[in-house]
C-alpha cells in the first residue's frame, strides 16, 4: 500500500534516524559548497597562471584583491573568533538535540524474540546493507578491511603535489570523483537505503509504502552460473575418478573466475582510460611507481565492484557472480 | 604592526554582533535545560503542589466539620455529665497537686544547690582513687602507695559549705563531706521519684475522666479527631515537594528488573493520595472530596481498597508488581504508566486491574477482593475453555489420571517381564555348572518375586488414587456416547449449526461449521453412540408436581428456565426451556433419578466400553458404581459414573418421572426440525471423525474412541507474557495499530495492538483473525469457536489471561500458603467446581443464585439452604465427612435431607471422592480458623437438678424450642423450620452452639432463630424468661447448661417433652404465615 504518509513520518521522526535525515540536506549542501569554493579557486588559479605579476603579489584567498592588505594575519583573533562562533553554534545544536530527543532506548533484550526489522545503528547501516549483496565474510570482514587499508594507503599512493590546503577541482579531479563515488554515491546511499527503504524482514519498501511484518514477497535470486546453466555435467567426464570434490562445485568455482576476470580487465581499462585522458593526469600518473599504480588499480577496481554488484542484484536478481565453497562474490 | 587596513574584509569585519547573538541563544538553551531539569522533566512537582493546595482545603473543611461535630457531642447530656465529673475530680486534686509542687520545687532547689559540689568532689575523689589503685603494691612503691591512700582519705574528709534551701524560703549554710554529698544526692533523687508517683496517683481520677470524655467522642465520632486532622494539615502545609519512593530488593527479585535492581516505585510522587504519610488509611480520598471531579489528570485519590494493604504492605509490594507500569519513570504520564511500545509490563487498564492478582494467585480458584478474576475462573471452566486450553493447575485431575494410568500400565508390563524371568532363572539355576552360580541364580529369582510383590503394592495404591481421580474428573459437556438414548437425531444438526438460536445462554460455543460439516459430525456422533442395552420404559408422570419439585428442589441453582427477561436460575448448566424438543423421556427420567448412572462403564486400559458380556465372561453380575468400580477383565478402575457435576437428588422414580414430564412440556411449539436421515449414513463417518478431532469436541464431551484425546488449543498458563509479535493479528495488524476495530469502527481506546486488544477481539469473535485470509479448505481456518460470553465476561477473561504470566516476581511473593490458608485455597477449587455457591453462602457477602430467585424473596428467605460462613465452627468435622458422603444420613431412607428435612430445597449427593471430602472438611475448618486435627470438647455431665432446670428452659414458653425444631414425628415436622435436636450430639460443637443460642443474629444475620433468649448478667448468660423458683439458686451459665442438655438429648426425652411444649402445629403454622 503506497501513499502511507504516516509510515514515512514514523521513519523520519524516529530519533535514531535524525542524523540521516539531517544528512539528506547537509551532504548536498556541503558538496555544493565545496564545489563552489573549488571552482572559485580554480578561476583564481587560472587568473594567476595567466598573470605572473599578479601571482607574485596576490595573497590569501579569492577575495577581491587589494595590494594594501596584509599578506598574513594572526591566528588570534582572526581565526579564533570564527572557531569560537562555530563552537558556540555546535553547542547550541547539540543542546537542542539533547533536550528535544531522548536516547532511543528499547526493552530489555529477549533472546527468544528478535525485533523486526533488526537494524544496526545508523553509522553501521551501510555495512548491514552490504550483507544483502555479499556473503558475510566478504561484506563483514573483507570489504571493511579494504576500506580502512585503502584509506590508509591514500597518502602513499597520492603522487599529486598540488591541491593541499585549498579547495580545487581541476588539480584534484580524480580524488574528488573517487570521494564522490566511493563515499557519497556508494556508502551514503547504502546508509539511506538501510534507513528509509528497508522494512520488516529487511524487505524493500518504497517510501510511503506501509511496513507490514506479514508481507510475503516472491524474490528468487540466482547465481550467474545458474543462469548460464553450469552444472558441471560435462566436467565430470574430464575429472579423474580419484577426484573427491563435487564436479558441480568445481565447475561453478571455475566458471565464476571468467566474469570476475572480464570485470577486472574492463574496470582496469576504464581506469586506465581515465588516467590517460588529460595531459595533467598523464603527467601525475607517470610519476607513480608500479607498486603505487597497482595498489591504486586494485582498490579502485574493488570499489567500483560494489555498485556493479548492487546493480546486478537489484535489477537482474543475480545473487553471486562467483560462488565457491569458501567465499562468494 | 603596520598601518591598519580598514577595508581588509577579514580584519575589518566585526563578529561582535554574531557572537553576542550566538551567546544569547546559548544562554537561552542553558535556561531551557535548567527548566527541563527542575520542572519540565519533573511533572510530579506540580502534581504535589496542586495536591497540597486542594488537600489542605479539604482538610481545613474536615477540621471545621469535625470541630462542629465535636461541639455537638460536647453539648450532649452524657458528655456534660463526664465534664462535671472531670471538674469535680480536678477540684479534689488541685490543692494536693499544689502541695506536692511546693515539695517538688524544694527538692529541685536542693539538688541544684549541691549539684556543682557533688560533681566536682566525685570527679576529684574518683581520680585520686584511680591514681592510688594504679600504684604497684610492692616494696619499692610502698611509700607512694601509702601517700596515695592518704590523699584519698583527705579528699573524702574535705567539706564543702553550701547554701542549703529549706522550707519556707529560708536558706541555711551547711557543710558536707564526700559521703554526705553522695547520700544527700541519692536521697533527693528518691524523694523526687516518690513525689512524682504520688502526683500520678492524685491525678489519676482526672486523667480517667479525660479519657472517658475522649472515648465518648471517639465512640460517637469515629475517624480522625480534630487534633489529628490538624496535625495532618500541618504536615501537608509543610510538605517538602520531593520524590516519594518505595524501594524493595527481595531476594531473587525480577520485578521490573533491569540489571538485577529490585523494585523501585515512585508512583506516589504524583499519586500523593496513596502516600499513607499524608492520607492515612482512616481517610479515604475521592476526586469529589478534592473538588476535582472534572479534572482528568489529578491522580490524587487514595487507594479504593485499603484492606488489600493488610496482606500486601505498600512498603513490600509497592505498586507496579500488581498494577504494571514503569515504577521508576517520572518524566511523563505515558512513560510512568509504561504505555509505550518498549515497556514490557504496561499499566493494566482499570477494567483489568485484577489481572495483577492473578500473577501471584494463579493457584486460587477464589481470590477474595477479586470478583472479576473469580468470575473469569468460573467461566474458564464452565464455558469449556478448559476443554481445549490447558492451564497449569486448573482442574488437572484428567492429566493426573492419565499419568496414573500410564504408570499402572508400565508397572504391569514390568511385572509381566519379571514373571517371565523368574522361571527362566530357576531353570538356569537347575542347569548351573556349580553350586555358587546356582545359588546366585536362585537368589535373583527370589529377589524378582519380592519386587513383583512390591509392584503389586504400588499398583494397588495407584488404583486407589485413580479411583479418587475417576470420581473427580468432570467434563463440561454431556456424554455423547448416549446420544442415541437421549436425543432426537433431528435436533443434533440444528443444535450444531444454530447453537445459540436454540439456547441463547448455551454454555456450548458456536462453531463455524459448513452444512456438510454439520451433517458429517452429526452422523459420526450418532453412529458412535452406544446402541444398548435399552432403557427402561417409563410411564408418564405428573408434570404439575414435577414443576413444583423443579422450582423448589434447588435445580435452579445451576439450571435456568424461561427465555429472555423471563429467564431465572443459574448459568452453570443448560437452560431447560426447550428440553422437550430434544430429549427422550425415558432417558431424562433415568438422568433425574441419578445423573451419574452410565449405560456402560468405560475401561481406560482396554480403551473400550465394558458391556454385560465382559462381566458374564468372569461370572460377575452386571453391576458398576462407586463401590463396584473394578474392571472384570483387568481389575483396574473403570469409569463407572457420568463425568458430570450434576448431583443425585435421591428422588424416587415417581418424582423423577414427574420432573421429567414437566421438562418434556418445555418446548417451543412452533419449532420444526428437518429430517436427519443422514445421521445413519456410514459414508459420513470418517469425515465426521476427522472434524470431531479437528474441532476438539472430545475436550468437553465424552465420545467413544476419543476418550484420551488431548487438548487441541494453546496452553494459556503464561499467555499474558507472550511477546506481542507472537499474537497473530493477521490482516488486522495495521488496523490494530491505528485503532480501527475489526468491525471498521474507530476504537475509543485508541490502538489495540497489545495482548489486551488481542484477547478482547479474539473472545468477542475468533473468526475476525481469519478475515480476508485465503483459506479455501475450511479445516485451515482458525478452529476456535465463538464463546457465549457478554462484554463483561470477555473483560473478566481478558483480565484472567493478562495476569497469566511467567511471573517476574520472586517466588516468595507467589501465594502458596502452607498453613490453614492452603486448605482454603484447595477447598475453593471444589466449591466452585460443584457450584456449592449456587445454593450456599460460604464467603461473607457472597450472593447465591437461589437468593435471587422470586420464590425466596422476603420472608421466604427462610426456605433458603443454610448459610455456611461458620460451618467449620458449627459442626463436628467427623460428622461433616459422613454428611458430605451421604447427605441423607441414612442408607435406607434416602429420599430426604438428613439435617433439614423440613426444607423443600435438598442437599444432593455429589459422589465426592474421599480426597474431595477431606479437602472440603479441612476447608470449612480453616475458614472458621478451627484447629486441626479436631479434638471434641469435653462436656460436664448434667446433674439431676441441672437436667430439671435445662428441661425447664427447653420447654419454657419464652423459648419454645420444639415449636420450630423438627422432632422426627411427621405430624409435628410439617411445620418445622429448624433441624432436629437429636442430631446435635454428633453434629454440633458446643462452643458454637452456645454462641448460636445466645446471639444467633451475629452469626447469620436475618436468621429465624430468635435472639435475646439469654441475657448477660455478671459475666454469665441467664435465661430471659420465667423459670421455676429453684432455678434462682443456679450459679452456672444457663446457656451452657442448655447446650449440654441438647448434646445429650435422647429420643425418649424429646418425645416426652414434645407434648409439654406449646402446641407445635398451631403456633408453628402461625409463625410461617407471618
Amino acid at each position: 500500500m503506497f501513499g502511507d504518509w504516516h509510515q514515512l513520518w514514523v521513519i523520519i521522526s524516529t530519533p535514531d534516524n535524525i542524523p540521516i535525515v539531517a544528512m539528506l540536506g547537509l551532504v548536498p549542501f556541503f558538496t555544493w559548497f565545496a564545489f563552489h569554493n573549488m571552482l572559485a579557486n580554480d578561476r583564481l588559479i587560472a587568473q594567476l597562471e595567466a598573470d605572473p605579476e599578479l601571482a607574485r603579489t596576490h595573497h590569501r584567498t579569492t577575495y577581491p584583491y587589494s595590494s594594501r592588505w596584509e599578506r598574513e594575519l594572526h591566528t588570534n583573533p582572526f581565526l579564533m573568533r570564527k572557531e569560537l562562533l562555530a563552537a558556540i553554534i555546535i553547542t547550541i545544536i547539540l543542546m537542542v538535540w539533547a533536550l528535544t530527543l531522548n536516547a532511543p532506548l528499547e526493552e530489555p533484550a529477549n533472546a527468544s524474540v528478535t525485533m523486526n526489522p533488526a537494524k544496526a545503528p545508523w553509522y553501521f547501516l551501510g555495512l548491514q546493507e552490504m550483507l544483502e549483496y555479499f556473503d558475510p565474510w566478504i561484506a563483514g570482514v573483507i570489504v571493511p578491511t579494504l576500506i580502512i587499508v585503502g584509506l590508509m594507503a591514500i597518502p602513499y599512493i597520492d603522487a599529486n603535489p598540488l591541491g593541499n590546503g585549498y579547495y580545487t577541482y581541476h588539480q584534484r579531479r580524480h580524488a574528488v570523483w573517487t570521494f564522490l563515488i566511493g563515499f557519497e554515491a556508494i556508502w551514503l546511499v547504502l546508509v539511506c537505503i538501510g534507513t528509509f527503504i528497508r522494512g520488516p524482514g529487511f524487505m524493500w519498501y518504497w517510501p510511503t509504502q506501509t511496513w507490514d511484518p506479514d508481507r510475503v514477497e516472491f524474490n528468487v535470486n540466482r547465481n550467474l552460473d545458474q543462469i548460464f546453466g553450469v552444472d558441471g555435467h560435462w566436467f565430470s567426464h574430464i575429472l579423474p575418478a580419484s577426484w573427491h570434490l563435487d564436479p558441480a562445485i568445481v565447475a561453478r568455482a571455475l566458471f565464476g573466475i571468467i566474469p570476475m576476470l572480464v570485470y577486472g580487465v574492463l574496470a582496469a581499462l576504464f581506469i586506465h582510460w581515465i588516467c590517460k585522458r588529460t595531459a595533467y593526469s598523464r603527467k601525475i600518473y607517470s610519476k607513480m611507481s608500479i607498486l603505487q599504480t597497482v595498489t591504486m588499480y586494485i582498490f579502485l577496481i574493488t570499489m567500483l565492484f560494489v555498485p556493479v554488484t548492487i546493480f546486478l542484484r537489484l535489477v537482474f536478481r543475480i545473487k553471486y557472480i562467483w560462488e565457491t565453497p569458501w567465499f562468494s562474490i | 604592526m603596520p598601518e591598519l587596513q580598514p577595508d581588509d574584509p577579514i580584519k575589518s569585519r566585526s563578529y561582535a554582533n554574531v557572537i553576542l547573538i550566538a551567546i544569547f541563544i546559548l544562554l537561552l538553551c542553558v535556561s531551557w535545560s535548567f527548566y527541563q531539569e527542575f520542572i519540565g522533566l519533573r511533572p510530579w512537582r506540580s502534581y504535589q503542589s496542586r495536591f497540597a493546595t486542594s488537600y489542605s482545603a479539604y482538610l481545613q473543611k474536615q477540621v471545621r466539620d469535625r470541630q462542629a461535630q465535636e461541639k455537638t457531642v460536647e453539648s450532649s447530656a452524657d458528655y456534660q455529665k463526664l465534664s462535671a465529673a472531670l471538674q469535680q475530680a480536678e477540684a479534689t486534686a488541685t490543692p494536693q497537686d499544689q502541695q506536692i509542687k511546693v515539695q517538688s520545687d524544694l527538692v529541685d532547689a536542693q539538688r541544684a544547690a549541691i549539684l556543682h559540689a557533688f560533681q566536682e568532689d566525685r570527679s576529684r575523689v574518683g581520680s585520686l582513687i584511680y591514681d592510688y589503685e594504679t600504684i604497684p603494691n610492692d616494696a619499692a612503691n610502698r611509700s607512694d602507695k601509702q601517700s596515695g591512700l592518704k590523699a584519698v582519705q583527705e579528699a573524702e574528709k574535705k567539706t564543702y559549705s553550701i547554701d542549703w534551701p529549706e522550707e519556707g524560703g529560708k536558706t541555711v549554710t551547711k557543710t558536707f563531706n564526700y559521703d554526705q554529698l553522695n547520700n544527700t544526692f541519692n536521697q533527693l533523687l528518691d524523694e523526687k521519684a516518690q513525689l512524682t508517683a504520688k502526683q500520678g496517683d492524685i491525678d489519676k481520677p482526672v486523667k480517667d475522666a479525660q479519657t472517658a470524655m475522649a472515648a465518648l467522642i471517639a465512640n460517637k465520632l469515629p475517624g480522625l479527631d480534630a487534633d489529628q486532622l490538624n496535625g495532618l494539615l500541618k504536615s501537608v502545609r509543610d510538605m517538602d515537594v520531593s520524590l516519594i519512593q518505595i524501594n524493595v530488593n527481595p531476594p531473587g527479585t525480577q520485578i521490573n528488573d533491569i540489571g538485577g535492581v529490585g523494585l523501585t516505585d515512585r508512583c506516589q510522587s504524583c499519586h500523593v493520595g496513596m502516600e499513607p504519610k499524608y492520607v492515612p488509611a482512616a481517610l479515604t480520598l475521592t476526586k469529589a472530596d478534592l473538588g476535582l471531579q472534572k479534572s482528568t489528570d489529578a491522580p490524587f485519590t487514595s487507594h479504593p481498597d485499603q484492606d488489600l494493604f493488610n496482606w500486601h504492605p505498600l512498603d513490600q509490594f509497592g505498586c507496579s508488581p500488581c498494577h504494571g507500569g514503569n515504577g521508576r519513570a517520572l518524566d511523563s504520564v505515558e512513560l510512568a504508566h509504561g504505555r509505550y511500545e518498549h515497556w514490557v509490563w504496561p499499566l493494566y487498564y482499570p477494567e483489568n486491574y485484577q489481572a495483577g492478582c492473578q500473577q501471584c494467585h494463579s493457584a486460587d480458584a477464589w481470590t477474595e477482593h477479586a470478583p472479576v478474576l473469580n468470575e473469569a475462573k468460573v467461566l474458564y471452566r464452565d464455558r469449556g475453555c478448559i476443554g481445549c486450553h490447558n492451564y497449569a493447575g486448573f482442574d488437572n485431575q484428567g492429566e493426573q489420571l492419565q499419568e496414573t494410568i500410564r504408570e499402572i500400565a508400565s508397572l504391569e508390563k514390568e511385572k509381566a517381564d519379571d514373571n517371565q524371568q523368574i522361571p527362566l532363572l530357576n531353570k538356569q539355576g537347575d542347569q548351573a555348572p556349580d553350586n555358587a552360580t546356582a545359588q546366585r541364580l536362585y537368589a535373583q529369582a527370589t529377589n524378582l518375586t519380592v519386587s513383583v510383590s512390591k509392584i503389586d503394592g504400588r499398583v494397588q495404591q495407584l488404583d486407589e488414587l485413580s479411583h479418587s481421580l475417576q470420581q473427580e474428573v468432570k467434563r463440561v459437556g454431556p456424554d455423547l456416547k448416549e446420544v442415541r438414548m437421549k436425543l432426537n437425531p433431528e435436533w443434533i444438526p440444528y443444535w450444531l449449526g444454530h447453537t445459540w438460536n436454540f439456547d441463547p445462554t448455551a454454555q456450548m460455543p458456536q462453531f463455524r461449521l459448513q452444512p456438510d460439516e454439520v451433517q458429517a459430525i452429526s452422523a459420526f456422533i450418532w453412529q458412535q453412540g452406544l446402541k444398548g442395552p435399552a432403557l427402561d420404559k417409563q410411564t408418564p408422570g405428573d408434570a404439575a408436581h414435577g414443576k413444583e419439585l423443579f422450582n423448589s428442589l434447588g435445580c435452579l441453582a445451576c439450571h435456568s428456565i424461561g427465555e429472555g427477561s423471563q429467564k431465572i436460575g443459574g448459568d452453570i448448566a443448560d437452560n431447560l426451556s426447550r428440553e422437550g424438543e430434544k430429549a427422550n423421556y425415558n432417558y431424562i427420567v433415568r438422568w433425574i433419578h441419578n445423573p451419574r448412572v452410565r449405560t456402560e462403564p468405560y475401561c481406560p486400559f482396554e480403551h473400550k466400553d465394558i458391556g454385560p458380556e465382559d462381566y458374564a465372561k468372569h461370572n460377575l453380575p452386571y453391576v458398576f458404581d462407586a463401590d463396584h468400580s473394578k474392571c472384570p477383565n483387568d481389575g483396574h478402575e473403570l469409569v463407572v459414573q457420568q463425568q458430570t457435576i450434576m448431583p443425585d437428588f435421591r428422588l424416587s422414580w415417581q418424582e423423577a418421572r414427574d420432573i421429567a414430564s414437566f421438562l418434556m412440556t418445555q418446548k417451543d411449539a412452533s419449532a420444526r426440525y428437518e429430517p436427519a436421515s443422514f445421521v445413519n449414513n456410514a459414508k459420513l463417518y470418517d469425515k465426521g471423525r476427522t472434524l470431531v478431532e479437528h474441532y476438539g469436541c472430545a475436550g468437553c464431551h465424552e465420545i467413544s474412541g476419543l476418550e484420551d484425546a488431548s487438548k487441541i488449543g494453546t496452553d494459556l498458563t503464561q499467555e499474558g507474557s507472550k511477546p506481542i509479535g507472537r499474537f497473530d493479528f493477521a490482516l488486522l495488524y495495521t488496523k490494530a495499530q491505528e485503532g480501527v476495530l475489526p468491525d471498521g469502527q474507530k476504537s475509543r481506546a485508541g490502538g489495540w495492538y497489545d495482548p489486551k486488544g488481542f484477547f478482547d477481539a479474539k473472545l468477542a469473535d475468533p473468526a475476525v483473525f481469519d478475515e480476508g485470509k485465503y483459506k479455501p479448505d475450511p479445516l485451515d481456518r482458525l478452529r476456535m469457536p465463538k464463546p457465549n460470553v457478554t462484554p463483561e465476561q470477555i473483560n473478566a477473561l481478558t483480565s484472567f489471561l493478562l495476569g497469566s504470566t511467567q511471573s517476574t516476581l520472586p517466588p516468595s511473593y507467589q501465594y502458596a500458603p502452607t498453613d490453614q490458608r492452603k486448605a482454603i485455597q484447595e477447598g475453593w477449587w471444589i466449591v466452585t467446581k460443584y457450584n456449592c455457591i449456587g445454593c450456599h453462602q460460604i464467603d461473607i457477602g457472597q450472593k447465591t443464585v437461589l437468593m435471587g430467585l422470586p420464590q425466596y424473596q422476603g420472608d421466604n428467605a427462610i426456605n433458603l439452604p443454610p448459610v455456611l460462613t461458620s460451618e467449620g465452627a458449627r459442626v463436628n468435622p467427623e460428622w461433616l465427612k459422613g454428611f458430605l458422603a451421604n447427605p441423607a444420613l441414612s442408607t435406607t431412607d434416602t429420599d430426604r435431607d438428613g439435617v433439614r428435612s423440613y426444607l423443600k430445597v435438598r442437599m444432593p449427593t455429589f459422589f465426592l471422592s474421599d480426597d474431595e471430602i477431606r479437602k472440603l472438611v479441612l476447608f470449612f475448618g480453616a475458614l472458621s480458623s478451627q484447629q486441626q486435627p479436631f479434638i471434641p470438647e469435653k462436656l460436664a455431665p448434667l446433674t439431676d437438678t441441672e437436667r430439671a432446670l435445662a428441661r425447664g428452659i427447653f420447654t419454657s414458653p419464652a423459648a419454645p424450642c420444639l415449636k420450630c425444631h423438627a422432632t422426627g414425628n411427621a405430624n409435628h415436622d410439617k411445620n418445622a423450620t429448624a433441624p432436629n435436636f437429636l442430631l446435635a450430639g454428633q453434629r454440633l460443637r458446643a462452643p458454637w452452639t452456645e454462641r448460636w443460642i445466645t446471639e444467633p443474629a451475629t452469626i447469620i444475620p436475618g436468621t429465624a432463630m430468635p435472639s435475646g433468649l439469654f441475657v448477660q448478667q455478671n459475666g454469665r448468660w441467664v435465661f430471659n424468661g420465667a423459670l421455676p423458683a429453684a432455678a434462682k439458686n443456679y450459679a452456672g451459665d444457663e446457656a451452657n447448661l442448655l447446650v449440654r442438655y441438647l448434646m445429650e438429648l435422647t429420643p425418649q426425652e424429646q418425645a416426652a417433652l414434645a407434648g409439654s411444649t406449646p402446641s407445635a402445629a398451631k403456633s408453628g403454622s402461625s409463625s410461617v404465615k407471618k
